[in-house]
């Protein structure tokens, strides 16, 4: 469970031009359920998941993660949380360019020193998985939409992680495509893992799979949904 | 006052040690009275974001402060060809009143510094900030120290003047001379071997104890504060006219040049390295109830006093062998 305690994030602050992202969000997301944050362009839905995916510390307020205070960690134990906790699929894919698909995958386990033989292993069951292991050699930059995306998803489950989370998964994906990425997001949430997305994609915060929908707009939640 | 580039580097890394020092101390001061690691307070979070970086910045200042003591020496020592009578740093030390108060608080300092960094770095191993208020209550009464350091620095440098008249190490550290120099010198040097030799088992003995089972921490940290300051007056007493092969010459500053292959910078490294470490045993050994550094404390205490051990063993190596090779017979 992750429970987040009057975040308020402002960037610039105590600047004239200080910029309120989240303002005062008080939340709990239950474990092993999809959870969408729904709400238009500045809203508040990517920063406040950067914010819960300790990818940047909140101005004030506190995250608990399964019981235990993570926001006043020291940046060495964060970065642990964060490697072991969440995987990250993110609106533009983010996959580095010049190297091949399966290196895209294999990169986020690389600090944690796992046999590279095993990683492989891991990484080309996972593209398996996904139907694109025929496209492990391509470089990033010649991957389709779609596989790109895949691998992008790969890229966040190679550590296994407990907690997924997407910003605007689908912003670049037609309507097949998007509904094959709910169909993922199911199969995930079937793996018992728990799903955080942030989209303002009806076919996202409209489809079966999705547990809970919370309405963010100037950077607070209108409703907080079921 | 003389324009040395030495003197001009050692004056503005004074300053702004002093300045960044005084800068930490801001925020300390801050952590010190509201810090609240319950509270998600804007404020609160703004402390956890800033400790990093003076923290950060307080590892380097102190790592440079540990260094501006040889480079202190190595100016005093390189710049006595320009005083009248003076043949090495002990002449130049004592041009004015300011020379030795500095050098005396410059050691003190650097025990001081080594040891907030040892906290610190206990700190920084814990995730949940356990020594933040202590360590910056320590700056806090540390930081007058470091302070007055520049003070002196500057009126100290400000007041060498190449046509001073000063004293020769000779006369400064000879059995004959009133003060602590001339008592040290005066210290007879056969029992002062026995105790070097004493203290300095002791103390390794110890140490290999803390190392191995992680007891005896308190005592091994008070044998390390007693085998310092014996080894400086055993530099004194003995192992300087060793190296001179002259038992009237006691200057402990000699040993630093060249003719007698810098060995003092080993001498005065492994002695200040010894201690340093030595005694942050036993400062870590006071936080020990403390939950999550139950884990770090136990192996950081005996990384602490193998390198204790280590400094220690090497300086009565040098000693001994030293006193061996020495043609000198007490």
């Amino acid at each position: 469970m992750i429970e987040l305690r009057d975040i308020r994030k402002i960037f610039n602050a105590g600047k004239p031009h200080a910029l309120t992202a989240v303002d005062g969000v008080s939340l709990i997301v239950n474990d092993r359920a999809v959870t969408v944050l729904q709400g238009p362009s500045g809203s508040g839905k990517t920063t406040l998941l950067s914010v819960v995916g300790c990818m940047s510390r909140p101005t004030e307020g506190r995250i608990l993660l399964g019981g235990r205070e993570i926001t006043s960690l020291p940046e060495r134990f964060l970065t642990e949380v964060r490697r072991t906790t969440f995987g990250f699929i993110f609106q533009q894919f983010n996959l580095v360019k010049g190297i091949s698909a399966l290196e895209n995958v294999m990169l986020p386990a690389y600090p944690l020193g796992e046999h590279h033989a095993s990683l492989k292993k891991r990484a080309r069951a996972l593209l398996d998985l996904f139907g694109i292991l025929p496209r492990e050699s391509s470089k990033a930059e010649w991957l389709s939409g779609g596989e790109a995306q895949r691998t992008a998803i790969c890229r966040a489950l190679i550590n296994d992680p407990q907690i997924i989370i997407a910003d605007e998964p689908t912003a670049h994906l037609d309507t097949k495509l998007s509904h094959e990425f709910m169909d993922i997001v199911g199969r995930l949430k079937s793996e018992q893992k728990t799903v955080i997305i942030a989209s303002h994609d009806p076919l996202v915060y409209g489809s079966t799979v999705v547990d809970r929908v919370i309405m963010m707009r100037d950077g607070r939640i209108e409703a907080a949904g079921q | 006052m003389i324009l040395h580039p030495a003197i001009i580097a050692l004056l503005v890394s004074s300053i702004l040690i002093s300045s960044l020092v005084l800068y930490a101390l801001w925020y300390g001061v801050q952590i010190i009275r509201f810090w609240d690691l319950r509270s998600g307070s804007s404020l609160q979070l703004d402390l956890e974001r800033r400790t990093y970086l003076i923290s950060t910045v307080l590892a380097y200042v102190f790592g440079f402060q540990l260094i501006s003591l040889f480079l202190l020496i190595y100016t005093a020592d390189s710049l006595s060809s320009l005083f009248t009578g003076a043949m090495c740093a002990a002449g130049t030390f004592n041009v004015n009143v300011y020379g030795y108060l500095l050098l005396v608080l410059k050691v003190m300092n650097f025990l001081l510094a080594g040891l907030w960094l040892i906290i610190n770095h206990a700190d920084s191993r814990a995730y949940d900030y356990p020594l933040i208020r202590k360590k910056y209550t320590f700056l806090l009464f540390f930081a007058p120290y470091i302070v007055l350091e520049t003070v002196l620095e500057v009126l100290y440098f400000r007041g060498l003047k190449p046509d001073v008249i000063t004293s020769c190490c000779g006369s400064l550290f000879s059995v004959n001379a009133s003060g602590v120099a001339g008592d040290l010198a005066g210290l007879p040097a056969v029992p002062m071997q026995y105790a070097f030799t004493i203290v300095m088992i002791a103390t390794i003995a110890l140490g290999s104890a803390v190392a191995a089972t992680g007891r005896g921490g308190y005592a091994f940290s008070l044998a390390s504060a007693a085998a310092f300051f014996l080894g400086i007056a055993s530099l004194i007493s003995f192992i300087s006219p060793a190296i001179y092969e002259l038992p009237t010459h006691h200057c402990p500053f000699c040993v630093l040049q060249k003719e007698y292959g810098y060995i003092g910078y080993l001498f005065y490294a492994t002695l200040l390295g010894g201690a340093v470490a030595g005694m942050g045993v036993g400062v870590l050994k006071l936080f020990r109830s403390i939950p999550s550094l139950a884990d770090i404390l136990p192996s950081m205490g005996k990384r602490l006093a193998v390198l204790s051990v280590l400094f220690y063993a090497a300086a009565s190596l040098l000693t001994v062998i030293t006193v061996v090779r020495s043609n000198l017979r007490w």
